[in-house]
């Protein structure tokens, strides 16, 4: 064990090493090395995280070179804290927090300050020196980053493999996997980063990611247009948060995440900035944890910087499932989680608008789900939900309740994008597809994705219908699969705490959640088959598209999600063992993953609360019972609504009855097209305006000025030429003139100069006789 | 002479610094050896590029022997100090030094220089003369890096024009004329007050008692440190000698007013050559129109020239003004970073070199913005967040020059191939130029800072710098940093994606040459980012020592 908590480190190195290797070294060329070479790396380092985990859960500690072992992990912070800190010479901060430990002891909830586990392996090195201090970086682990590790390298192993079947057709798989992996590793790095710096640079480097392998097909105008959209509006959160760390940074002194003094943790620190205002009259925690979470409304798509994330589908769908849904959206809530007691500092102020935020969020998203037809956008906007089931979680307190509901949610929604995938991937290898698929490739993924053209596929893609239900079940609440004890914990949560309001909401939430979902599950794999006459998607771009496909050539060589080859083999219908089994992997986890976290007292029960160091939940149930009915009409509804799809060519019921609603449900409440009149517009406008500056005022200023110096100039040689040159110049003109004079009596003749001289004698003898005489 | 303790000799007595900025001068000669014996083109473009490699090992060894901790009567220790008298009679002295503030910068020009020789290998007409000037310009700037008496400094510092002026007038594009001229007048005509304001500070200095040209001398001074044979700060002995010719009797008796003007001499000497706006204009004209190696090293080296500028001369020597117009600073970078962002994203249909060259102006209102954070009103900052921002422009400064060396190297690169720079021609280029996309892309967002490229580092220790003094100031830079990210994004998309542009589907990718003259840079860029000390630990006793005066309230 002490191996797994000594080199923790390396857990994101190996996701480091395939992307380098695949990038850097011819094996990129062959797209099975590079696969299974990523797939093998990301197994190791899940072997790391298991084992890692394993040992923080018996409460294993790694400091200095030294294993301690603690009881129980998370009951017995007073014990270790000299052990832990006492080497490091800071035992006077060891009995600080031992009191202010003290003091919070039983109250978990409310106004309290979360008391976090504490940290089992904390590793730093010197990165830069700031003055006379310097800043470090470094692991931090403690139990919830343990538990988050376990997530991020199962779900991502999962990805890998199933990448290995979808993409196997991609001509660009290699640099697919290459992506991945850095994807990985960012996660990775930055659910172990020991402070906010590292954090957000890893951030960042998914944001990188993200954008990448959302424009991974990035001949299509869409996909590169989603991906210029998700990196910049996600960077607009991104840049409040880098000004809420700089904010942090300037009043702790540090980034570092712990609890000592000059940490970012600190009670005294947290007391301080709680009850010291800035300059807007916000108090300091106020204005930090509301610009840190301006980063998590971007990351983690919660309204109004939501909309790159339903755009974002246009990305492979491995990369829906890895990023879009499992690991990278739910760093925004993790951040949340990791920086709670800056959110807790001013008494509630900040969580109260995050509460607000994620619940608006989990309905709004909810309510677009039910117009959409695309099962990956259905699938996103599910995505969007729930990151504001878990945002108005840790908005109302619930700290383990969000933490859960993150790890159980990455499982199940992980499990049903990669079974869309697998619905895709069957659906483009139908006929009626393929034909779409020659005239415009594009054109025919999106019909492929239309769930008015699927049906019946339960008995088609056997495998994937039943691991799919799984996470259906999982996602819409019903016990005993993953999703019902996660949310169940969230509303109870809300109940207990008199946060009535966001009960109410997210109850609704739920309710639409079971709807939509049941929508869809009964429109793709029961009902007659419809994708014999499909609805087409009819592709805005295909004229841009079809100018430069004037060859046919390079158009089937580059990449595509889709597979020819199927068309004639008879049964087009078929799975694929490598994607299969990531499924059932998945499909696991969420019938089972709420068992991690069972609200009753026996063996087993609390885990992870226990593990966390947090107060046990209590289970209600009246709660419970209400979500279950919630979610049991919520299915009823959707059963009999989905009903309605006979051909592909039906329209959809709330469509039929109520269809100024329908429309603007389905056109995703205009919120595109409203920023691309305002936000956009403003921000071309402003580009022309200061080019305008530049070019016609300062320009001409520094022009003006030029020709003003020649105009100078020219004055001054004209002043020079006439007035000054012309006196000189007459003397000069002079000179010349009687030299020329001079020079004409210059005739080389001997008989003249006999005359000059004869004349020059009798001038002489003149001048003599007549004045000295 | 014997020397104080804030300067120290070269420890072995080798002539380190003179034989740096000699060696480029040498391959000049070299070049010209090559004329007379008629070499062939080819061959006196490898030499010196191979010659470009002697400075890089001197200064490699002038790093290695650097000591960037040590400090001494409140300053960061001067090193490898030559200091010859010169000419007497003005009391100028020959008077080379190195310290935390030069050396990244010394270490960027000498790595810039042969990547700007190897982007010039295309070069055919009077190649030879091509790479003459890429030497001569490797010098003036060495030498203006290194040089710590003013009349050196000043010449150097005129001198680096001449090489850069001939580099556009002769191998530019269609406007070279026009950008040349601009170019050169602008920035000569902007230092014309600093000239002489020069001629004021040996006069006050005379008047004082001992004249002299000794920048060091004169920061010491301006900062209050002793100083042997002064009294007094730079304030008091300007103030004394104004009072003495009679001009404070009709202007007013007010020290700080002449400080002020003093002030603003050596600031617009050195904000023009830092694009600062409002005197930007001459640098879209000057980077679109240079050649491809006169861009890297304008963009990559001479920018920064400024920026140095304003560290070595400016806050040392008029802390006082500084201190009182960093509001106003401020907000001219400010301007700057939102008018560079903008300005860049009004060409993302157009020129992708003038695009390059807004986000550079861009990138330099940051350290404009660090500066101006580093000298403003205590207002509760430390002298931590102060070091922290001026750390941050040296880093930004290394990491600048790196990335948009190599963005003007693709952009040539890319122009070799299709004869144009204009965006809305091209389309789909990854598709046939992977590694060229591949390598554009890092160089691209190194550039706009992306974590894990060095980038990153200097802008997010700049934040954290500005933000204890200018908060508003820093909130609203970030306007720039997500416009400057979107138009590069665009730059990348018009270029590289979409569906192929046919009429480009023969061009080749990235080529070994190319290949590996970017390499080092991305290594750099990659490097730096995930482990920025051995540059930041450079700065940081000196920058530590140099923002103590402002401590302070100063006037």
């Amino acid at each position: 064990m002490a191996f797994f908590l000594q080199y923790a480190w390396l857990i994101p190195v190996f996701p480091v090493i395939s992307f380098a290797v695949i990038t850097l070294t011819p094996i990129r060329r062959s797209k099975l090395v590079s696969g299974w070479l990523a797939i093998g790396l990301m197994m190791v380092a899940t072997l790391f995280a298991l084992g890692l985990a394993f040992g923080v859960a018996q409460g294993l500690h790694w400091r200095d070179g030294q294993l301690i072992q603690v009881e129980a992990a998370g009951a017995a912070h007073g014990e270790e804290e000299d052990a832990a800190h006492g080497e490091e010479g800071a035992a006077v901060h060891g009995e600080e927090e031992d009191a202010a430990h003290g003091e919070e002891g039983d109250a978990a909830h409310g106004a309290a300050i979360i008391d976090f586990p504490k940290a089992n392996v904390i590793q730093r090195f010197a990165w830069a020196p700031t003055g006379d201090a310097v800043f470090e970086m470094g692991v931090y682990i403690d139990p919830l980053v343990a538990a988050v590790l376990v997530m991020v390298t199962i779900t991502a192993t999962c990805i890998h493999l199933f990448s290995l079947g979808y993409m196997a057709t991609n001509p660009r798989q290699s640099r697919f996997f290459s992506f991945i992996s850095l994807f990985a590793a960012a996660m990775l790095a930055m659910t172990m980063a020991d402070n906010l710096l590292l954090f957000f640079m890893a951030w960042e480097v998914m944001g990188l990611c993200s954008y990448l392998l959302i424009g991974f097909l990035f001949e299509r105008p869409q996909a590169y247009r989603a991906s210029l959209k998700a990196f910049i509006t996600t960077r607009i959160g991104d840049v409040l948060m880098l000004i809420g760390i700089v904010y942090l940074y300037t009043q702790a002194g540090s980034l570092a995440f712990g609890m000592r003094e000059g940490e970012v943790f600190n009670p005294e620190f947290l007391a301080r900035i709680g009850s010291e205002f800035n300059a807007l009259g916000m108090s300091h925690a106020t204005a930090i944890a509301l610009l840190l979470f301006a980063g998590t409304i971007g990351k983690s798509a919660q309204f109004p910087l939501h909309v790159w994330l339903p755009d974002a589908m246009e990305g492979p769908t491995p990369v829906s499932a890895l990023i879009h849904a499992a690991t990278m959206v739910s760093a925004g809530v993790f951040l949340v989680g990791r920086m709670f007691p800056i959110f807790q500092a001013d008494g509630g102020a900040a969580l109260f608008w995050v509460s607000v935020v994620g619940a608006f969020t989990a309905l709004f998203a909810a309510s677009i789900a039910v117009a959409q037809f695309d099962i990956k956008r259905i699938l996103a906007y599910s995505t969007l939900s729930q990151l504001g089931f878990m945002v108005a979680a840790l908005g109302i307190g619930g700290w383990v309740a969000g933490m859960f509901h993150l790890l159980t949610h990455a499982f199940f929604k992980a499990l049903l994008f990669l079974g869309s995938g697998s619905v895709i991937h069957a659906m483009e290898a139908t006929p009626a597809i393929e034909k779409i698929h020659h005239k415009d490739e594009y054109a025919a993924q999106q019909t492929a994705q239309d769930i008015r053209n699927m049906g019946d596929l339960r008995r088609r893609l056997p495998w994937t219908f039943w691991t799919y239900t799984a996470g259906y079940l999982a996602l819409a609440g019903i016990v005993p699969f993953a999703g019902f004890w996660s949310k169940d914990e969230i509303l109870a949560d809300a109940s207990l705490h008199g946060h009535w309001v966001v009960y109410i909401v997210l109850s609704v939430a739920a309710f639409l959640t079971a709807f939509y979902m049941t929508r869809q599950w009964r429109a793709v794999f029961f009902g007659e088959y419809r994708g014999e006459n499909p609805i087409e998607f009819v592709n805005p771009e295909a004229q841009a598209a079809h100018g430069h496909h004037d060859d046919h050539g390079h158009h089937d060589d580059h990449a595509h999600d889709s597979h020819a080859g199927h068309m004639n083999t008879g049964n087009h219908w078929h799975e694929n063992a490598p994607m299969t089994a990531a499924l059932v992997v998945l499909a696991s986890f969420a019938v089972t993953g709420g068992f991690f976290n069972l609200p009753f007292p026996i063996p087993g029960g609390h885990w992870l609360s226990s593990l966390w160091g947090q107060e046990a939940a209590k289970f209600n149930v009246v709660v419970a019972g209400m979500s279950l009915l919630i979610a049991g009409v919520g299915i009823a509804a959707g059963w009999f609504y989905a009903n309605a799809f006979k051909t592909a060519h039906d329209r959809d019921p709330l469509d039929a009855r109520v269809p100024a609603l329908f429309n603007v449900l389905n056109r995703k409440y205009m919120i595109d097209e409203i920023y691309a009149a305002t936000v956009g517009n403003l921000t071309s406008a402003l580009a022309v305006i200061w080019s305008w500056i530049d070019r016609q005022i300062l320009d001409r200023i520094v022009n003006g000025t030029g020709i003003f110096t020649f105009f100078l100039s020219r004055m001054n040689f004209i002043v020079d030429d006439t007035v000054l040159n012309d006196g000189p110049d007459a003397v000069a003109d002079g000179t010349v003139a009687s030299g020329k004079a001079v020079r004409r009596s210059q005739t080389g003749k001997a008989q003249d100069y006999l005359e000059m001289l004869f004349a020059g004698v009798v001038v002489l003898a003149l001048v003599f006789l007549y004045v000295f005489q | 002479m014997p020397l104080p303790a804030y300067l120290m000799a070269a420890p072995d007595g080798v002539p380190w610094l003179t034989l740096l900025v000699l060696a480029p001068l040498a391959g000049v000669l070299l070049v010209g050896l090559a004329a007379l014996l008629r070499l062939d083109d080819r061959l006196v473009k490898i030499g010196v590029t191979a010659w470009m490699l002697v400075p890089i090992g001197l200064a490699l060894a002038v790093w290695a022997g650097f000591d960037a901790r040590s400090t001494a009567d409140g300053q960061g220790v001067i090193q490898f100090v030559e200091r010859v008298p010169w000419v007497q009679a003005i009391r100028v002295d020959y008077f080379l030094g190195v310290d935390g503030l030069s050396l990244p910068l010394v270490l960027l020009t000498v790595v810039m220089a042969p990547i700007a020789a190897l982007a010039s290998f295309n070069v055919s007409t009077n190649a030879r003369v091509h790479f003459a000037l890429l030497l001569l310009l490797e010098a003036a700037m060495l030498g203006y890096f290194l040089a710590l008496d003013f009349f050196f400094f000043f010449i150097f510092w005129e001198f680096s024009l001449v090489p850069a002026f001939f580099l556009i007038q002769v191998w530019g594009r269609e406007n070279r004329r026009y950008a040349a001229f601009k170019f050169f007048i602008y920035t000569m005509a902007g230092s014309v007050g600093m000239l002489l304001l020069f001629q004021v500070f040996y006069l006050s200095t005379r008047f004082a008692g001992q004249p002299t040209f000794d920048l060091i001398a004169y920061g010491r001074l301006g900062q209050g440190l002793p100083v042997a044979g002064f009294q007094g700060d730079l304030q008091q002995i300007l103030f004394a000698y104004i009072d003495h010719l009679g001009v404070a009797d009709v202007l007013g008796r007010f020290p700080l007013l002449y400080t002020s003007i003093a002030f603003w001499a050596i600031f617009v000497a050195f904000a023009i050559k830092l694009a600062v706006w409002p005197f930007h204009t001459w640098l879209p004209d000057a980077y679109g129109e240079a050649p491809t190696s006169g861009s890297i090293m304008l963009s990559a080296v001479m920018s920064k020239m400024g920026a140095y500028g304003m560290l070595r001369i400016l806050l040392p020597f008029t802390p006082q003004a500084a201190q009182y117009f960093a509001p106003v600073i401020g907000a001219l970078a400010l301007i700057g970073i939102v008018a560079g962002a903008f300005g860049a994203l009004s060409y993302s249909n157009g020129d992708i070199k003038r695009l390059i060259g807004y986000t550079s102006i861009n990138h330099m209102g940051y350290v404009m913005l660090a500066i101006a954070a580093a000298a403003a009103l205590p207002g509760g900052a430390t002298q931590e967040s102060r070091t922290i921002a001026v750390n941050g422009a040296v880093m930004q400064m290394v990491a600048h020059g790196l990335s948009t060396g190599g963005l003007f190297l693709l952009a040539g690169a890319l122009y070799e191939r299709a004869k144009t720079y204009d965006l809305s021609q091209f389309g789909g280029l990854r598709v046939t130029m992977p590694t060229f996309a591949g390598v554009m892309g890092v160089a691209m967002f190194a550039n706009l800072g992306l974590p894990g490229l060095a980038g990153f580092v200097g802008e997010f220790f700049i934040f954290r710098g500005a933000w204890a003094t200018l908060p508003l100031f820093t909130l609203l830079a970030t306007i720039g940093l997500v416009i400057t990210a979107l138009a590069l994004l665009v730059m990348f998309q018009r270029i590289f994606l979409g569906p192929l542009n046919q009429r480009w589907k023969a061009l080749p990718d990235l080529n070994p040459l190319e290949f590996w003259t970017m390499a080092p840079l991305l290594a750099l860029l990659l490097a730096l980012g995930l482990y920025p000390a051995p540059i930041m630990e450079l700065a940081n006793a000196t920058a530590s020592q140099m923002v103590s005066v402002f401590m302070n309230v100063l006037s």
